[in-house]
C-alpha cells in the first residue's frame, strides 16, 4: 500500500471545496443569525466574524466549524455589567429566537445552535461566542475581547469567570506562515482532524490539534513526504504532550495555555492514542486507513469529469514553434 | 500502444507502427533534432486520445539541441485529414532528442504554452510526444497539458 497516495486521497476527499452546498449553507444561516444579532443589538456590538476554522482554512468537510465572534461594547450591558449577564443575555435572545428550529445549548465560551435537519438531512451548527472588549473603544485598538468561560474548561477552574483572547490574532498565526511550510501544516492539521471526528466526543480541542501541530513545525526539522510529517507530529505529539513543562500558547492571548484545557489524563490518553497509531501502522500500513478513513462520500465523484478540451472548426498549428 | 493519466483519468492511444516511423525518420536525422505535427481525434465523451497520423514539416531549421518548424506548405495536407474525418484534426506536435531523455526542455513547455495561447489552435490539451533516442534505445514521452499543468500519460 503507498501510505502517501491514500493520505493524499484522504485530503482530498475531505477537502472543503467538495461540500460546497453544505458549505453554503452554514453560510446563509451564519448570515442569518449575525443579523439577527446585529438587529437585536444594534449598536451595542461591533460587526459579528466567523473564526471558526474555516477562517483558518483548515476545516474539513465533516464538520464544519463555523464560530461567530460577537464583539461587545463595554457598557453593552450597563457600566457594572457583568460577563455572566453578557452570556445569559445573548442565550435567552437565541433561544427565544430559535428553539422552535434549533438545539440552543451553552458551551464553554459559546452558545451552541444546532439547526434540526433539514429536507437533504443536513444538520448546521453555528457556535456564537459572546465577548466584551476591556474598556471603552479597546476593541477598536487591539481587537481583544474578554470571554466568559461557561463551565470548567479543563483545568482552567471555573471560578475565573473570564478569558482573554484575540481571535483574529489566532486566525492570522496559521495565516503568516510561509506558503509550502504553511500547506503542509494544513494538510497534517486536516488529518488529524479527521482522526479525531472519527471519535466520539473526543476531548481535545481542534484548536489544541492545530497548536500543536504548529508547535511541532516550530520545534522539529520537518520534511520528506506526506506521511513522513504526519509520522512526525504524531512522534512530537506522543513524547511531548505529557511532559510537565508543556505549554501551549494561545497567540491570541499568552497567558491563555491551551495544554490547560486538557486534564492530565486526557493528555496520557492523547498520548497513549498517539503511540497506539504509530504502532499498529508500524505493524501493517493498511491500519493507516482505519485512522485516517477516505470520505467515501466524495470517493466517487473524485474519479473525475476530466474531458480534452473540446475544439471549435479545424484547428490551425501556429505558424512556428521552437522546440528544444 | 495505450497510455493513461491515472491523476486527471485520460487516456491516449496510437499505433506501435506510427511510433516506429516517426522514430525511423527521426534518426535519419541523427544527430539533429527533428519532428512535426501530430493528428487524431478524440472519443465521443473526450475523455480518449487517438492519435493516428502524422504531418511532417516542409520548411524547418535543426540542430543537435534545437529545432524550428513552420506550417508553411502543411495546410493542405492538415485540410484533407479533416476533410476525411471531421474529427481527425491536429492534436500536437512532436520532436526527437537525439541521445537525450525524453524530458520536455524549458524551450518545449513555452512551445506548448505557444499552441494553447494561439487563438485560431484552438485544442485546449496539446500533446507532446518527444522521443529521446540513442543508437541502441529509443525511449517514447508523451505528454498532455491539462489545466495549467504538463502530465505525462504512463
Ligand atoms: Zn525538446
Amino acid at each position: 500500500m503507498d501510505k502517501n497516495k491514500h493520505l493524499d486521497s484522504v485530503i482530498s476527499t475531505h477537502q472543503i471545496t467538495k461540500e460546497e452546498i453544505l458549505f453554503d449553507k452554514y453560510v446563509k444561516k451564519k448570515n442569518e443569525v449575525k443579523e439577527a444579532l446585529e438587529e437585536q443589538y444594534g449598536s451595542n456590538i461591533y460587526t459579528p466574524f466567523n473564526s471558526g476554522s474555516y477562517a483558518k482554512n483548515t476545516a474539513i468537510n465533516t464538520k464544519f466549524d463555523f464560530d461567530l465572534v460577537t464583539p461587545f461594547k463595554r457598557n453593552a450591558f450597563g457600566s457594572n455589567g457583568t460577563l455572566k449577564e453578557m452570556y445569559e443575555d445573548v442565550y435567552d435572545f437565541l433561544y427565544e429566537k430559535y428553539k422552535d428550529v434549533a438545539v440552543v445549548k451553552k458551551q464553554k465560551v459559546s452558545i451552541g445552535l444546532e439547526f434540526y435537519a433539514d429536507s437533504d438531512g443536513d444538520v448546521i451548527k453555528i457556535d456564537v461566542v459572546p465577548g466584551r472588549e476591556l474598556s471603552q473603544d479597546q476593541y477598536k485598538e487591539d481587537e481583544n475581547l474578554n470571554l466568559y468561560v461557561y463551565y470548567k474548561y479543563g483545568n482552567i477552574d471555573a471560578g475565573s469567570e473570564r478569558i482573554k483572547t484575540n481571535v483574529k490574532a489566532q486566525i492570522n498565526n496559521i495565516k503568516d506562515r510561509a506558503t509550502t511550510e504553511k500547506d503542509s501544516i494544513r494538510k497534517i492539521i486536516r488529518l488529524l482532524k479527521v482522526w479525531k471526528n472519527s471519535k466520539y466526543n473526543y476531548p481535545t480541542k481542534s484548536f489544541f490539534l492545530e497548536l500543536i501541530t504548529i508547535k511541532s513545525f516550530d520545534s522539529k526539522c520537518i520534511t520528506g513526504s506526506i506521511w513522513d510529517k504526519l509520522e512526525t507530529v504524531l512522534e512530537y505529539i506522543r513524547d511531548n504532550v505529557t511532559k510537565e513543562d508543556f505549554t501551549l500558547k494561545d497567540p491570541g492571548n499568552s497567558s491563555n495555555d491551551l495544554a490547560d484545557t486538557l486534564t492530565s489524563t486526557e493528555k496520557q490518553q492523547l498520548s497513549d492514542d498517539m503511540k497506539n497509531m504509530l504502532d499498529r501502522i508500524e505493524d501493517n500500513d493498511e491500519n493507516l486507513k482505519t485512522y485516517f478513513p477516505e470520505n467515501s462520500k466524495f470517493k466517487k465523484e473524485d474519479t473525475n469529469n476530466n474531458q480534452y478540451g473540446k475544439n471549435s472548426g479545424m484547428p490551425i498549428p501556429p505558424p512556428k514553434l521552437i522546440f528544444g | 500502444m495505450i497510455l493513461k493519466i491515472e491523476k486527471i483519468g485520460l487516456s491516449l492511444e496510437v499505433e506501435d507502427e506510427l511510433l516506429n516511423k516517426l522514430l525511423e525518420i527521426g534518426k535519419t536525422h541523427y544527430p539533429k533534432e527533428f519532428g512535426g505535427f501530430l493528428i487524431g481525434y478524440y472519443s465521443e465523451d473526450n475523455k480518449h486520445l487517438h492519435i493516428t497520423d502524422k504531418i511532417l514539416p516542409k520548411k524547418y531549421q535543426a540542430s543537435k539541441y534545437n529545432f524550428v518548424r513552420s506550417t508553411k506548405g502543411i495546410e493542405n495536407e492538415l485540410a484533407e485529414f479533416y476533410a476525411e474525418n471531421l474529427r481527425k484534426i491536429y492534436i500536437g506536435e512532436w520532436h526527437t532528442h537525439p541521445d537525450n531523455s525524453p524530458k520536455p526542455s524549458v524551450t518545449d513547455i513555452s512551445a506548448i504554452n505557444t499552441i494553447i495561447n494561439s487563438k485560431k489552435t484552438s485544442i485546449a490539451n496539446p500533446v507532446l510526444l518527444i522521443i529521446g533516442y540513442s543508437k541502441t534505445t529509443a525511449d517514447f514521452g508523451f505528454y498532455v497539458w491539462f489545466e495549467n499543468k504538463l502530465y505525462k500519460y504512463e
